[in-house]
């Protein structure tokens, strides 16, 4: 089978798509203003509609709340910005919760040694990943869709009800707010600042954009284009594993099923924020201003009584008119997934 | 389980040159396959004895038919070089539907059924619209409508599905015919038509060549655009089939009917030699594929492991699928 991702000279497929030129297509750069403007447009919207919207209170908690899908978001558009997807980061998030609960606890001296553990282990699942990509040329689909199915039945072999403990210090870490912003979201900021830097000023970062935009010309101008690869994978994985701990210190117990639907959900808000799904185009902040456009969303709805079941319709109309709207940019490598 | 393997092949022996394996490496990668999946028949056999009773050979057939169904959708859709998330969502909602026409009648089911196939087929032909005349990944695509349809169909549910469904819609799945069950000769039709429309009819063999080669396709005249529909709206409409043949199986709906079933079949459509990359893939290797990973299944419950240990085994094995062909290919 010829690799998806891994196979640079694949023909130009583009002419033989009519997909209808909208004058009113987007580029990703002027998506995230769209975004802001939309936030924006949202906060006002709930402050006019829902008395306790516009709350200093309500907004930590969104905030807080979208903390969780922000560090998966985080670490899933790495992995799409080098071409990549990664479907194991649910179970990941299971895995590393019950790794974490599991074996802490309660006990804080445990604490800080496992969480370090836990999220190397994730940064060595996505170098397997990586390796498989790289080494035996299977589509970044199959290979973790694969992973997922292994990772998410060893944290159900592991642990197969919710258990385990967390020490105190972790949950009120978790809840805890500085000058009434909450730590979650300032820890989630600074993940976002540092990866955004690093992508965009770091020799290993720009690698990433390169891998994800042409491969081939990426190899033929000298990018070793499978250590690019791997740190995205790695950093993807560290982050999930990441996620996994946070929601456990957040529930005070690791949950096998914890991570269920992430693999999907992380996929919507990278999508919203205009990174390409084939890859090279778009960056972090996009994601940042997507996944709190989504939380917010669903937190007005939640207010205005519509139901969750109705906000799923929103959310993938949401997806599709984002995915329309964005321009497509100029270099189409394939029409593969 | 012998039933489809032997007819999935029958086409081939006797053909001059069949053996040719230099030039047909897929046809050896099918016969590995079918003797593999034979193996894993015999190592069931000498595990459990009663696992060869006709009665429980046709619990397996039973069984095996949603995802049966489902891989030759999937198959069609990664020819041309998509994938469709949505399949297991088409299969809930086929079902709920079953359920809103909340009737006892018998006479009933053929409407129900036309109905289940007609939704199928209107959600693949959206699908088709999004990704032929929007340009949207088939990925992306496939993933909002699968997300849409869920909460459509929660929020007419209201969470917990009612209603009824008559006696009759059983026999769609285990009344017996000839033998066999009903959702065996369902599936061997399916599978026997995909076959034909992939290896005997002219737009089965535009739609292989839109796979493999789109720009190519579109040079020399081929409607590449009303191909790559056909085949989601045969995924759509195969997906309903197997919505419906599972409502018959379990008996009950509720809102998450076939769960899963959509990865199953992105696996099992790979195990049998489809590539994502699209142009390739074949009705008998899926068929196969999906036989796999229910005998896989069926061993693990006879070996009385949990079903997390069967999730792992099943990880390595698409993995390892994976990677044997690409280690083919690259060489």
């Amino acid at each position: 089978m010829t690799p998806v991702a891994t196979n640079p000279a694949q023909p130009v497929a583009r002419a033989w798509r009519p997909s209808s030129r909208v004058p009113w297509r987007l580029s990703w750069r002027d998506a995230r203003v769209v975004l802001a403007v939309l936030i924006v447009a949202l906060l006002a919207a709930g402050a006019a509609l829902a008395e306790r919207f516009a709350t200093a209170q309500n907004l930590g908690n969104v905030l807080e709340q979208s903390t969780t899908l922000g560090i998966v978001a985080l670490g899933q558009t790495i992995v799409v910005l080098a071409g990549g997807i990664d479907l194991s980061v649910g179970a990941m998030m299971s895995l590393a919760g019950v790794l974490f609960a599991g074996h802490v606890q309660g006990d804080a001296a445990r604490f800080w040694p496992l969480l370090a553990a836990v999220v190397a282990l994730g940064a060595a699942m996505g170098a397997v990943n990586a390796a498989l990509v790289n080494r035996l040329r299977i589509s970044p689909l199959i290979v973790t869709l694969g992973m997922a199915s292994v990772l998410q039945g060893t944290a159900l072999l592991l642990m197969p009800t919710p258990g385990g403990s967390l020490p105190e210090f972790a949950t009120t870490l978790t809840y805890a707010s500085v000058l009434g912003v909450p730590t979650s979201a300032l820890l989630l900021v600074l993940l976002f600042a540092l990866v955004g830097l690093w992508l965009h000023h770091t020799r290993s970062g720009r690698r990433v954009y390169a891998v994800g935009s042409d491969e081939h010309a990426a190899r033929l101008s000298g990018v070793d284009v499978f250590r690019g690869r791997s740190v995205a994978f790695m950093l993807c994985g560290a982050l999930a594993a990441l996620a996994g701990t946070y929601l456990a210190a957040r529930t005070g117990v690791g949950d096998p099923r914890a991570g269920t639907g992430f693999e999907l959900s992380s996929i919507v808000p990278v999508v919203i924020g205009a990174t390409l799904l084939r890859g090279g185009r778009g960056g972090v902040l996009g994601t940042l201003l997507g996944v709190w456009l989504l939380s917010l969303l669903s937190n007005l709805l939640n207010f205005l009584g519509v139901s969750s079941h109705v906000q799923w319709i929103v959310q993938g109309v949401i997806v599709l008119v984002a995915v329309m709207l964005v321009s497509t940019g100029r270099v189409v490598r394939r029409a593969a997934p | 389980m012998s039933a489809s393997t032997t007819t999935s092949n029958a086409a081939a022996p006797g053909t001059p040159g069949w053996r040719d394996w230099q030039s047909h490496p897929e046809r050896l990668e099918l016969v590995l396959l079918a003797a593999f999946v034979a193996l894993l028949v015999l190592a069931a056999a000498l595990l459990q004895p009663a696992f060869l009773a006709p009665g429980n050979l046709r619990d397996v057939l039973v069984q095996a038919a949603p995802l049966c169904l489902v891989v030759l959708g999937q198959t069609l859709v990664i020819i041309v070089r998509g994938l469709d998330l949505s399949m297991a969502s088409v299969c809930a909602s086929v079902a709920v539907m079953a359920t809103a026409f909340n009737t006892t009648s018998d006479r009933m089911v053929p409407v129900i059924v036309c109905a289940g196939l007609a939704l199928g087929a209107a959600v693949g032909a959206f699908n088709a619209w999004l990704v032929v005349r929007r340009g949207i990944s088939p990925f992306l695509a496939t993933l909002a409508v699968m997300i849409v349809l869920q909460g459509a169909r929660f929020a007419y549910t209201g969470g917990a599905p009612s209603g009824t469904l008559p006696e009759g819609m059983a026999a769609l799945s285990s009344g017996v015919v000839a033998g066999l069950p009903v959702s065996t000769w369902i599936v061997l039709l399916a599978a026997g038509g995909c076959a034909l429309f992939l290896t005997r009819s002219v737009a089965g063999r535009e739609t292989l060549l839109v796979g493999s080669n789109p720009e190519a396709a579109r040079l020399i005249g081929l409607p590449v655009a009303r191909r790559i529909a056909l085949a989601y709206v045969l995924s759509g409409m195969l997906a309903a089939a197997a919505g419906l043949v599972l409502v018959g199986y379990v008996g009950i709906v509720d809102n998450w009917t076939g769960k899963g079933l959509e990865l199953d079949a992105i696996a099992a459509a790979v195990l049998g030699g489809a590539a994502l990359s699209g142009g390739k893939g074949s009705v008998a290797g899926s068929i196969l594929g999906a036989l796999l990973l229910v005998m896989v299944f069926n061993i693990m419950v006879m070996l009385g492991l949990p079903v997390e240990a069967q999730m792992v085994v099943q990880g390595v094995v698409i993995i390892a699928a994976a990677a044997t062909y690409a280690v083919r290919q690259s060489r």
